[in-house]
């Protein structure tokens, strides 16, 4: 039984739709994260989950109990804000105690279960300072042992990495996967990052203008995206999509031409299209290759323009029939801006969509 | 008359020399303050020291006046009503400007309207306000004594019993006042993240849990701020006795202010007066001293 349930679930604000019939299940124990641009409703459904806003259509259940008519406080989750939400006149030990103290739990009982917290998030030398004491990173984990002592059935975190600096958000990273890890509970994660998304999600929920585009395993959303708006979402530098003509459907492919590359023809679902109809076809930047592959490929010039290398792998912002193809390679391979580049594109990595930008290729 | 004391949130001092234009252009404000303000001081604190009146030629007599304030039964009665004053108001008006901010600070309906109610006697002439309120504390046809009547209660002399004419003058301040109160609680509510209130409800918190774990220890800085100026204004409460009670019955609303205004202005005697103004003052002082720096505390 799925620990997290949301059932159409919508929230209007006047006549604005923020999250729009959202049906989700979330399994016990799992780390999910829901990832998607700014503004497109992921703290507003976070928020419709903790019961800090009530739904306006809908219900949210967790563990088997329907929670939609539950205030907040009342609701097993805990939440760690983005600007973390600590009380600042309270030292980092009254911040911890203050969910225990409101359970009316002994002082024995609170002391206990604050140091342990505290030891958890390596806290335990700062338990007298106020929070204006304390950097960004020990702030979070004040936040994070806030929740923690109210051992609830769900974590709610809204990007609580976003205030760090790069090199910390990286430590907190691994920190709170650890942390998942010990702790077994479910966790739901927000994030406008698609990369904290891939590295810290069992499943990613992608949300888009209050919708969910698509759910799946990391790798699930890198390898096969549902749509336009996932493929490009997910993976960095972003997926390139070259427009199309479908100009004929045969055998279980889509015969397509593509201006300035010329015809091709793609293992692909028919139905989605007609003849003479548009499609797109995508091409993630670490698909190019520079030597050719052993098996049918596409095979451009590209005029390089911009060469960025950055050691472990370039990156190449090429010309190509007016537009402009991102390629990645690996290491530091001998490429000069403005030299006409030859590239290859194994056909079974170009993925293809429909008009309406759904997915239509067969990949695997 | 008492010097008006600054609450002006200190900063570390620099030294003069990096700060020298900021010296030169505040010097003609400087000037002013120091005409208008600090020489009157000065001069009181001189004149306390001396005899002065219109009834015999100026002697210099060192700390006699402070001396005999000591001892001063009047002045004792003075100091007494002062502080029950200012208690009396200060207390009442935090707290229910407290109260009124909390409650017009959320999505109440009508919330613009009541603010404007409740802020209104702030912004009404001392004076006009005080004639009203006599009305309204008459003894045979004020609408106080009318309504205990009409409920079968026995009518009240509020202005003109000893024990209860201050009361009655501490209810009107209340009322004037507890606008300021609020207005200032609804500023200081404005800073206190939305966030924090999520996570404490999150965190299990009622409504009475958030109000003295979080709204009210969150305000304390605003609650000194306003506590200093309410104790220094109550303190020199004047106005409203002068018009209302003249400082009586049996000299039950006689504050300090008053005293001194009488002293000084009914019975020439300046050097007297002089020196309870600067006991005043003292008091006032030592107040904005505590209240600053409980306020410096509440920042770090
Ligand atoms: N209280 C509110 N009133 C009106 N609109 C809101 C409110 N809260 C959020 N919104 C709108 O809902 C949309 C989604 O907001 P939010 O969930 O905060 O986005 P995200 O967290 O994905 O950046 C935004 O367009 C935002 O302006
Ligand atoms: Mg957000």
């Amino acid at each position: 039984m799925a620990e997290l349930q949301l059932q159409n679930v919508s929230k209007t604000y006047g006549t604005f739709e923020a999250v729009k019939d959202v049906s989700l299940a979330i399994e016990d124990g799992e780390f999910a994260v829901f990832v998607g641009p700014s503004g497109c409703g992921k703290s507003t459904l976070l928020r419709l989950i903790a019961g800090l806003d009530p739904v306006s259509a809908g219900t949210v259940a967790i563990g088997d109990k329907d929670m939609t008519a539950r205030q907040a406080g009342e609701r097993p989750v805990a939440m760690v804000f983005q600007s973390y939400a600590l009380y600042p006149h309270m030292s980092v030990f009254e911040n911890i105690a203050f969910p225990l103290q409101m359970e009316k739990r002994s002082k024995a009982d609170i002391r206990e279960q604050v140091a342990k917290a505290a030891a958890t998030v390596q806290l335990t030398t700062r338990l007298q300072d106020k929070p204006n004491k304390l950097s960004g990173g020990q702030r979070q984990r004040v936040a994070i042992a806030r929740a923690i002592v109210r051992k609830p059935e769900i974590f709610l975190m809204d990007e609580p990495l976003s205030n760090l600096d790069a090199a910390l958000r990286m430590e907190m990273r691994s920190e709170l996967t650890q942390l998942h890890k010990r702790l077994g509970s479910t966790m739901v994660y927000v994030t406008h990052d698609q990369l904290e998304a891939m590295t810290m999600a069992d499943r990613i929920v992608v949300l888009n203008a209050g919708k969910v585009e698509q759910v799946g395993k990391p790798m699930d959303l890198y390898h096969r995206p549902a749509n336009l708006f996932v493929a490009g979402f997910i993976g960095s530098p972003p997926m390139n999509f070259l427009s199309a003509k479908v100009v004929g459907l045969e055998g279980g492919n889509v015969l397509l031409e593509v201006p300035e590359v010329g015809r091709l023809a793609l293992p692909g679902d028919a139905s989605g299209f007609t003849v003479g109809g548009d499609a797109t076809i995508g091409i993630r930047p670490e698909a190019i290759t520079t030597t050719a592959p052993g098996e049918p490929a596409l095979t451009l010039s590209i005029a390089p323009r911009t060469v960025e290398r950055l050691g472990l792998h370039t990156i190449v912002y090429g010309e190509q029939g007016g537009r402009t193809l991102t390629a990645l390679f690996n290491g530091d391979p001998a490429i000069a801006a403005d030299a006409p580049l030859g590239v290859h594109v194994p056909l079974k990595q170009i993925h293809l969509f429909d008009a309406a930008g759904q997915a239509r290729g067969h990949r695997d | 008359m008492a010097l008006q004391s600054s609450t002006a949130l200190a900063r570390r001092p620099q030294s003069f020399t990096q700060n020298w234009s900021a010296y030169a252009f505040l010097t003609p404000a400087l000037i002013i303050l120091f005409l208008s303000l600090l020489l009157p001081a000065a001069a009181t604190v001189v004149m306390s020291l001396t005899d002065i009146s219109f009834l015999r030629p100026t002697n210099f007599v060192w700390f006699d006046n402070y001396i005999k304030l000591v001892s001063d039964s009047r002045f004792r009665q003075a100091v007494g009503n002062t502080a029950y004053y200012t208690v009396g108001v200060t207390l009442p008006t935090m707290a229910l400007g407290l109260l009124a901010a909390v409650a017009l600070n959320g999505k109440l309906r009508g919330r613009i309207v009541f603010r404007t109610i409740f802020y209104l006697p702030v912004l009404t002439s001392l004076i006009a306000a005080a004639v009203v309120w006599m009305y309204v504390y008459e003894p045979y046809s004020g609408p106080i004594n009318g309504t205990l009547t009409q409920l079968g209660l026995p009518p009240q002399p509020w202005l003109q019993s000893p024990n209860l004419a201050m009361t009655s003058l501490i209810v009107m301040a209340i009322w004037r006042d507890f606008g300021t109160a609020m207005i200032i609680y609804l500023a200081g509510l404005q800073d206190i993240p939305k966030d924090i209130y999520e996570a404490a409800r999150l965190d299990g918190a009622k409504t009475k849990d958030i109000f003295f774990r979080i709204t009210v220890p969150m305000l304390s800085n605003v609650t000194f701020y306003l506590m200093i100026i309410l104790i220094v204004q109550t303190f020199q409460v004047f106005g409203a006795i002068y018009v209302m009670t003249n400082g009586g019955p049996l000299g039950s609303t006689e504050t300090i202010v008053f005293q001194m205004y009488q002293t000084a202005f009914g019975y020439t005697e300046f050097g007297y007066a002089a020196a309870m103004s600067t006991v005043l003052f003292l008091a006032i002082l030592l107040f904005s001293i505590i209240g600053t720096k409980l306020m410096r505390r509440g920042e770090s």
